[in-house]
């Protein structure tokens, strides 16, 4: 019988036994239960009864939620695998796992996966409060769906940033603390980008610059790293009547198809995510196989000193 | 027959900082070996060389005639290792550590339920099964640790410094293990920096300081090399006094104390009167077998009447023995 990955099991089962487990789930859904609550009695005084207010209520509700799930996916995935092979150094079992007979690819992916069992199952705590959003009417199953892909798709990434980090330093409180700053790194900084750069081509550069296809691809491929940005350009471009999957974007020259910032968000994170993943695996190996070579070209280096 | 390990010009730096030196090495299959030296020797670095967790910088090390750094998947399968420390996880039962290890090693649940029970039952944890890892006494942990390093019915084990932090009786517990472990046919390496630890449990002993071997072979030849004096214990029933002044002016006694007297007090100078005794001293001896022997027969030649004379073997730890009655 195919066993399952020792790490998986192992972490699973102590992460699930303590009562930290209970508590984050408990704080994530109180947290959301009470942003959505505050939202429907600040707006449901303000739209009045017309013909609308519900499915205004209900895409706002959608949107507050989606957007407060998002933010917490984003800081908590990257606390939950940040800890996870520091932690196992720190607590100095890292020399036993790595002298077993389990591979570099086995520790990392246990990781991986007993943390994102965790985030999936923050994920799908949020549905039953998107269902009520729904009642209410004003979204689709499509704005639904997209927002979990891109729920599940930030938490593979951000989680995969933290064990980056994790495999990288050697202890819990160091890789926790750079993988949040690259997580407010990459939330604050590429907006950050976007807005320097707009005003700098907005006020010099030539229109066919602008117009080119070229900068277009690269525009959406900047404003693609940014789950909030991606997962809201997509939003707004569905209520507008849009396809879920592709844009076609109208200059003075030309039309440009361009894929959805959603799908195009997916993709670079899957990609990055597998980058980092691979970036894991080999600093979770400690004598590399080929380290005969490295060793040598580091002596004719030192005897080239 | 290939030595279970041999190491051929071992060496590690870490920077500047030479940590292992040339080291050769050679365990013969079935031993248990003593690897003993200072502080910062390098006996960790040769053992975490030794089960793949750190490439050498050059040289070459090899267990059951299979390299470190080629196969280090053959290797680990052959190696188990106890690090000078303890890593625990919380909310982890003795048993689920050990299962979780017999994973680690691709054991089959079902020997997996069997082995655990029978590592518990040798190293006396059997009672302590479904207790947290955590509430273990140290005592307790450094042998769950030893089990663990045994799931995989290693040929080589490699412990590193078990023996620190035990009291007298753990320490003899676990020489009895490793008796019993060397019966089953495993080879041992053993590391500590106190010699008459190892010289009781060991078959075989390598020295080391700052990265180089200064000798090694087995335990009672080393022994006889390394201790140049002994202590010898001598009762005398009569010509106390002339005995004395005899092993005083002898060249080969560095030092000599009446047994239950403080160095250095009173009593020490007025002469021994028979009428008190019969007296014990000990003489820090620096002479070899034939010396002692003709010390002896000087002793009564000149009149010294003795009924017992005896080099110490007992040290501080059979007395503590004698003490406590080890009840864990
Ligand atoms: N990770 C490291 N980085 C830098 N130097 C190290 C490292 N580990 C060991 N050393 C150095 O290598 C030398 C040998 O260390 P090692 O730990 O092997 O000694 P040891 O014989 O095990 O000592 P101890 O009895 O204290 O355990 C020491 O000089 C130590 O400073
Ligand atoms: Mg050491």
């Amino acid at each position: 019988m195919l066993e399952l990955n020792p790490i998986l099991v192992k972490d699973l089962r102590s992460r699930m036994r303590g009562a930290r487990a209970y508590f984050l789930l408990t704080i994530y859904l109180l947290i959301l239960a009470g942003v959505t609550l505050l939202l429907y009695a600040a707006i449901s005084g303000d739209i009045g009864s017309d013909l609308n207010a519900g499915r205004r209520i209900g895409q706002a509700l959608f949107f507050t939620i989606a957007t407060v799930a998002l933010i917490e996916v984003c800081l908590i995935t990257p606390v939950l695998t940040s800890g996870s092979i520091a932690g196992e150094k720190e607590r100095q079992t890292y020399d036993l796992l790595v002298a077993s007979l389990l591979t570099p690819w086995q520790i990392v992916w246990g990781k991986l996966v007993s943390a994102l069992a965790f985030a999936l199952l923050l994920i799908t705590a949020i549905v039953p409060v998107m269902s009520l959003a729904f009642l209410f009417g004003g979204v689709g199953l499509t704005e639904v769906l997209i927002a979990i892909v891109g729920l599940i798709v930030t938490a593979v990434l951000y989680a995969t940033i933290g064990l980056f980090w994790s495999a990288l330093l050697n202890s819990s409180l160091g890789a926790t603390s750079f993988a949040i700053g690259t997580v407010i790194a990459l939330l604050l900084g590429i907006p950050f980008l976007i807005v320097i750069a707009s005003l700098i081509l907005g006020s010099s550069a030539p229109s066919d610059l602008l117009d080119s296809a070229w900068f277009i691809y690269l525009s959406r491929f900047v404003a693609a790293l940014h789950p909030f940005i991606a997962l809201g350009a997509t939003a707004s471009q569905l209520s507008g009547g849009g396809n879920p999957f592709f844009e076609v974007v109208r200059t003075s020259a030309t039309n440009v198809v361009v894929p959805s910032p959603w799908v195009l968000y997916t993709a670079l994170s899957l990609l990055f995510s597998a980058a980092l993943l691979a970036a894991s695996v080999r600093l979770a190996q400690p004598v590399q196989p080929g380290a005969d070579r490295q060793k040598r070209s580091r002596k004719v280096v030192e005897a080239e000193s | 027959m290939t030595p279970i390990v041999e190491t051929r010009d071992l060496t590690r730096r870490y920077g500047p900082n030479l940590a292992l030196d040339h080291l050769n090495l050679t365990v013969p299959e079935g031993a248990i070996f003593g690897f003993i030296g200072p502080n910062g020797a390098g006996k960790t670095t040769t053992m975490r060389i030794l089960t793949t967790l750190l490439p050498p910088t050059s040289g070459e090390a090899r267990v059951a005639g299979v390299s470190v750094t080629r196969e280090p998947r053959t290797v680990r399968r052959l190696v188990g290792f106890m690090p000078d420390f303890f890593g625990v996880y919380d909310n982890m039962k003795s048993w689920e550590y050990l299962d979780f290890f017999g994973r680690s090693y691709g054991i089959p649940a079902q020997r997996r339920q069997q082995l655990i029970g029978e590592l518990l039952e040798l190293v006396d944890l059997a009672h302590k099964r479904d207790e947290p890892v955590m509430s273990l006494s140290r005592g307790m942990k450094q042998r769950l640790s030893l089990a663990r390093s045994m799931m995989h019915d290693p040929r080589l084990l490699i412990l590193d410094e078990p023996a620190s932090g035990l009291d007298p009786r753990a320490r003899i517990e676990l020489r009895e293990l490793l008796k019993e472990l060397r019966a089953m046919g495993k080879t041992i390496m053993i590391s500590s920096h106190i010699l008459t630890e190892l010289a009781e449990m060991c078959t075989h002993i390598g020295i080391i300081e700052r990265g180089k071997l200064l000798a090694a072979g087995e335990v009672q030849e080393i022994l006889r090399t390394m201790r140049p004096h002994r202590i010898v214990e001598i009762r005398v029933v009569a010509g106390a006094a002339r005995a004395e002044e005899l092993l005083r002016t002898h060249p080969d006694v560095l030092e000599l104390r009446r047994e239950g007297a403080r160095a250095g007090s009173d009593d020490e100078k007025a002469p021994l009167d028979d009428e008190t005794g019969p007296h014990t001293l000990l003489a820090d001896f620096a002479g070899d077998e034939h010396a002692l022997g003709d010390l002896l027969a000087l002793l009564i030649a000149e009149g010294v009447r003795i009924s017992h004379f005896a080099e110490q073997s007992g040290d501080l730890e059979d007395i503590f023995l004698h003490v406590t009655k080890g009840i864990v």
